[in-house]
């Protein structure tokens, strides 16, 4: 009978892994509750029709058959991935030069600018969308179509027509994360040893040579990470067309997630809505292996650090 | 070791605890100002009070600026065996709480206010909620006004989900300065009698707009929601099939818009937009088709009196707004919540609801009390505003809705917003009827 002897100091050992387990557990928790089970249940869900009130019914791939020849969800696809390049391409080409100007040591306020510039990512959702109805109004006196009437354009109706709805929700896009995506941009600059722009200026260089030789090869990591970030961020876009276009969701501005969360909260289709879902699972997985192989071999052609 | 395990205990509580208080900022109050039947529901905090302290604990969940904190204290005064805690949050908060409570089986409190738009949500779920005829209600049917007791119940009659509140009766606010300025006599009877029927407002509307150079009212959707009202059968029959093709109601309350839209008589001011607030002030157009809770918004934006009036719509009036009460499954206490809800819901009550905070009641006994009667209103050119609205609210017709009523309307507004934005109409309401068929399909 030496057992209980090994076993008080094996819990001993053990009671030291299981405290350590204990004190990560709260993540861990939080994320099968909130996360991994949503996600296994939306996987299950969508084989099934269920209002959210009456019992679930099995239907096999009947959801995915319907959301693939529903032409809304494929203009729901292209609608993300329009608004996504229109609102993160200038984003980031903006975001750069704001950053280096505000590195620079020519500027003065500096921190009331960074400061400033930061402003929009804080800002309320619903003050955004009060604005930006402003800005973009189909009335001829809406800021954007009185702009365009000094070129004698005519008054456009940015809430239903092609085009005009993307431009308005990718400025939303660009105007909300501009700011953030510039504070990367400028944490990454201010790694980069300040000798090698002297260096360059001695030897003569612009400022456009400065950026081009020195700033955007030394900062390839944090732009390839705000690139990434910003791709799938930018299909989870959801808000912006929520709020510019109403519950309705015309499908001129129409997102996947939009797409998804109509059919689930307004249709109470939760079965093609989670089908939908696993759809967009997809794409980003497919996404981040991209996104994986891409940085990966540009980890290994070169050393940066 | 199980120091460790309090701590842990400890620190798992109060980070879930967090993440449960992080709340969704994203309830967008401005496209949805329109199904709240109050003034304000900007406020989006849930205030929660309990009113007595009798053994009986009723959790009341309810939006809006309603004052029944002030009914409770005196049914709980009377009944001191009761105690109601009332929780009220923002409307659509509230309604997703609900929804998601009924689908889990669990939390749902023990009477709950329902949006009258958002009941049609609720009507596939006849299991969550108590039949109110089981406690009695077929008792005091007949105080209130049939079509509204109709909503509340499901399509064969014999299951009623909730007692009605108060309603939004429909009228037509005008300004009596355009009308003047185009030559017309602008007295509420004058007006009644010169815009009797849909023709009429569109020959007036032409007038006006020669005259004036202004349009007769704000956009197409109220048009369209008026003639919509007025018809018998709308987008569902009874049993729940869309014969919105089968007859010709729908059709020509959308062709009658489209052809004002075409004229260029009605204005392209989509609601809740600035412009449209802004123009309620500036008269740039002459009517609103709209119902008696729009009267503080009116008075918001146009401060001048005598100004605005109001008369009948021509051909009938129609409903937008008004809630229930019901009491769901759950409830421990399903006898004792439906005695508070009938309470509350007696026109005596009814009436101090209507002097409080302005809720129309939907008992038409309240419309003969003199208090109600000869409520004047000095802003309206100081005739008896009740009775207009009374009168509007005696002239809806019952129909029935069903639970994907509200995704069909969008998809015709959808449709009547294309036509203002210059689609063809034909085009526009074949492309409506496609979107309908594959909502429906889900």
């Amino acid at each position: 009978m030496e057992k209980p002897k090994k076993t008080r100091r094996m819990s001993e050992k053990k009671s030291t892994a299981l405290s350590a387990y204990v004190f990560i557990s709260p993540f861990f928790i939080l994320f099968a509750v909130f996360g991994l089970f949503p996600m296994i249940f939306s996987f299950y869900l969508s084989f099934f029709r269920w209002d959210g009130l009456a019992p679930m019914e099995f239907t096999g791939w009947r959801n995915f058959q319907f959301i693939f020849s529903d032409p809304v969800f494929y203009s729901s696809i292209k609608n993300t991935f329009l608004i996504g390049i229109m609102g993160t391409a200038p984003q980031i080409v903006a975001a750069l030069f704001l950053a280096f100007a505000l590195n620079s040591q020519l500027i003065r306020f500096r921190n009331t600018f960074r400061t400033m510039v930061f402003l929009p990512y804080i800002t309320s959702i619903v003050a955004v969308a009060i604005i930006f109805g402003v800005v973009f109004n189909n009335q001829p006196f809406g800021f954007a179509n009185y702009f365009l009437s000094l070129f004698d354009i005519s008054p456009i109706r940015w809430n239903a027509e092609y085009w005009p709805v993307k431009i308005a929700i990718a400025t939303m896009v660009f105007w909300r994360w501009v700011g953030y995506n510039t504070i990367i941009f400028l944490a990454g600059m201010q790694s980069i040893p300040k000798e090698l722009y002297e260096a360059a200026k001695i030897d003569g260089a612009t400022v456009f040579q400065q950026i081009r030789l020195i700033t955007i090869p030394m900062l390839k990591p944090i732009i390839m990470f705000v690139v990434f970030t910003a791709t799938i961020g930018s299909f989870q876009l959801f808000t912006e067309p929520l709020i510019f276009l109403g519950r309705g969701l015309r499908e001129e501005g129409i997102t996947i997630v939009a797409y998804l969360w109509r059919d689930a909260f307004i249709y109470n289709s939760f079965g093609t809505a989670s089908a939908a879902a696993i759809v967009l699972f997809f794409i980003i997985i497919t996404l981040t292996a991209v996104n994986l192989l891409i940085t990966n071999r540009i980890g290994r052609s070169k050393n940066l650090g | 070791m199980s120091k460790f395990l309090k701590l842990a205990g400890v620190s798992v509580l109060s980070v879930s605890l967090m993440a449960a208080c992080g709340g969704d900022e994203s309830s967008d109050a401005a496209t949805n100002g329109g199904n709240n039947n109050n003034e304000d529901n900007s406020n989006s905090d849930t205030t929660e009070e309990t009113i007595g302290d009798g053994d009986i604990e009723l959790v009341f969940w309810e939006f809006g600026n309603t004052g029944y904190d002030k009914l409770i204290e005196e049914y709980v005064a009377d009944n001191p065996h009761v105690s109601i805690n009332l929780q009220n949050s923002d409307m659509n908060d509230m309604h997703d709480n609900l929804f998601t409570s009924i689908s889990a089986g669990t939390g749902a409190p023990d009477i709950t206010m329902i949006e009258e738009a958002q009941i049609e949500r609720y009507r596939n779920a006849e299991d969550a909620f108590t039949n109110l005829y089981d406690h009695g209600a077929s008792d005091v049917e007949g105080e209130f006004l049939e079509w509204v007791w109709k909503n509340g119940e499901n399509a064969e009659g014999n299951f009623l989900f909730g007692l009605p509140t108060d309603i939004g009766p429909t009228v037509m606010f005008y300004r009596t300065d355009v009308f003047e300025e185009a030559g017309f006599d602008s007295s509420p009877e004058a007006v009644s009698e010169l815009v009797k029927t849909w023709d009429d407002f569109e020959s007036v509307a032409k007038e006006i707009y020669e005259a004036t150079g202004k349009q007769m009212t704000d956009a197409g959707e109220l048009v369209y929601n008026a003639r919509r009202d007025q018809s018998t059968e709308q987008y569902f029959s009874p049993d729940g099939e869309l014969i919105i093709e089968e007859h010709n109601q729908i059709k020509d309350a959308y062709e009658y818009t489209s052809s004002l839209l075409n004229e260029g008589l009605v204005g392209d001011i989509p609601l809740w937009t600035p412009e449209w607030f802004a123009g309620m002030g500036d008269g740039t157009y002459a009517t609103m088709l709209a119902p008696a809770w729009m009267q503080g918004v009116i008075k918001d934006n146009e401060p001048e009196e005598g100004v605005w009036s109001i008369t009948t719509m021509p051909e009938g009036a129609g409903n937008w707004g008004g809630s229930y009460l019901a009491v769901p499954a759950e409830s421990e206490n399903p006898e004792e919540a439906y005695k508070f809800i009938e309470w509350l819901t007696a026109p005596e009550q009814q009436l101090k609801a209507f002097q409080g905070y302005g809720l129309f009641p939907s008992a038409p006994a309240v419309y003969d009390m003199p208090e109600f009667k000869e409520y004047e209103d000095e802003y309206f050119g100081g005739i008896a505003t009740a009775q207009v609205f009374s009168e509007a609210a005696q002239a809806v017709e019952p129909v029935f809705k069903g639970s994907l009523y509200y995704p069909v309307d969008d998809e015709v507004k959808q449709a009547i917003d294309d036509v203002a934005g210059g689609a063809e109409p034909q085009g526009a309401w074949e492309e409506a009827i496609e979107r309908i068929k594959r909502i429906i399909e889900r």
